[in-house]
């Protein structure tokens, strides 16, 4: 479970990085900007909830580690 | 012979003055300073042990050994009193720690000299830790201040990890066994961590010479799953920190290495995402200069177009005023109208004036 949600968020800021790309590469066009930009927007909004939302997952063993093992 | 006065032979004496000692002493603590320390066959290790008022046998085995001492330094042995069968008392020692800050720092330069020569703290043999693992094993003891502190901030920095946690005594002389039983309780499961971390908070160097243990530093060595070792404060190093394919300067400090702070990837990203907008009004900045440079050039085009016009029509109209009659008659030419014919009336123009006059004679030149 912790794994999806780390992988979700490591695909999400792929997602957002290919789109901060998009702006500085050559296929960039103004009419699309907007859209493009309302995009990253939303997925930055879900990153945040993402890592905030995350809680981490602690076992302590019950098993002792004693010498005579 | 006295009544009540047990008789025995030299081996049952030896064996009930043992069976007295055991029962008594089952395990004693005694501290001195060491002398005449020698190994035999690479197995068995005899020393002495003294003070101002006496000195006692020691004798263990080498494996039992896992500080290096020698003669001078000051020690706590951990041991069974015994007389043996030829009546020499001796301690039986199970384990042996330097005592005092001079010993403890002997001991430990004799082993970090040691294992350094073996080349276990070489640079070539560390490994990077994963950027960020989702597996983690921790060795420390959950009643800890370290552990404690170390949760925290790893709970604050990032999430949705797994932790698995073996709590062992991280001081006294069962500590170093217990870590290592850890170690290898973690490097032989069918799913390995990504990475181990061992911790404890700070303490005296009595308390932290646990992670001094040869043992213990081999098989931090010897781990198939990276390291990652915080004891103590900045200024405490252990030969677990040196050993440890990463060495923390706290427990803390660990935390911060081991996952990033999820803040700063939060402002990372809004970063991100801001800088797009400038971009945008950057094209639209970029597209208007392009425009206004565009419409300059027409109005350039057309005042130059209107300069050759104008030109034009200043060069027409100067030929024009050159043929104007007006300008003719002023230069005292005249136009007649009128037939020309002796004694018709014509009408002669002048530059001010209107003659009418009658023809009286026209003739050849």
């Amino acid at each position: 479970m912790s794994d999806k949600s780390n992988s979700s968020i490591a695909e999400k800021t792929i997602q957002l990085n290919e789109l901060v790309s998009w702006f500085d590469g050559d296929e960039f066009e103004l009419e699309k900007a907007i859209d493009k930009f309302a995009e990253a927007e939303k997925l930055a909004a879900e990153i945040e909830a993402d890592l905030l939302a995350m809680k981490n997952n602690i076992t302590v063993l019950k098993k002792k580690f004693n010498e005579a093992e | 012979m006295e009544k009540n006065v047990p008789q025995l032979t030299v081996s049952g004496f030896i064996a009930t003055l043992n069976q007295t000692l055991e029962y008594a002493y089952p395990s004693v603590e005694v501290e001195g300073e060491v002398a005449s320390f020698k190994v035999n066959q690479d197995k068995y290790v005899f020393f002495d042990i003294k003070d101002a008022g006496g000195s006692v046998n020691c004798f263990m085995t080498v494996w039992q050994l896992r500080v290096p001492i020698e003669d001078g330094m000051k020690v706590i042995v951990t041991a069974t009193p015994k007389l043996t069968p030829w009546g020499k008392f001796s301690l039986t020692v199970r384990a042996v720690r330097p005592s005092g800050e001079g010993s403890l720092k002997k001991s430990f330069e004799l082993l970090r000299a040691k294992l350094d020569k073996e080349g276990l703290f070489a640079v070539e043999r560390k490994r990077p830790l994963p950027p960020l693992p989702h597996r983690i094993a921790v060795i420390s003891s959950v009643q800890a201040a370290g552990y404690a502190d170390f949760i925290k901030i790893l709970d604050d920095r990032w999430g949705g990890l797994d932790i698995e946690v073996a709590s062992v005594q991280v001081q006294g002389a069962a500590a170093p066994d217990q870590m290592i039983q850890a170690l290898k309780h973690f490097n032989a499961g069918e799913i390995l961590p990504e990475v181990i971390v061992i911790i404890r908070g700070g303490g005296s160097a009595d308390d932290l010479s646990a992670f001094n243990d040869e043992l213990l530093v081999r098989e931090i060595a010897a781990s198939r799953v990276p390291t990652l070792v915080g004891v103590g404060h900045e200024v405490d190093v252990s030969l677990a920190d040196m050993v440890a394919d990463v060495r923390a300067a706290t427990p803390s400090n660990a935390a911060q290495i081991l996952v990033p702070d999820r803040q700063e990837v939060i402002r990372g990203v809004r970063r991100q995402v801001n800088a797009l907008l400038p971009r945008i009004e950057q094209v639209i900045d970029a597209g208007r200069q392009n425009i206004q440079y565009q419409l300059a050039d027409v109005l350039r085009a057309i005042e130059r177009q209107h300069d050759r016009n104008s030109n034009q029509l200043a060069g027409v109209r100067r030929v024009l005023a050159e043929l104007d009659p007006r300008k003719v008659l002023q230069r005292g030419y005249a136009i007649i109208r009128g037939e020309v014919a002796a004694g018709q009336q014509i009408e002669i123009e002048k530059s001010d004036i209107v003659i009418t006059a009658e023809v009286v004679d026209v003739r050849q030149k």
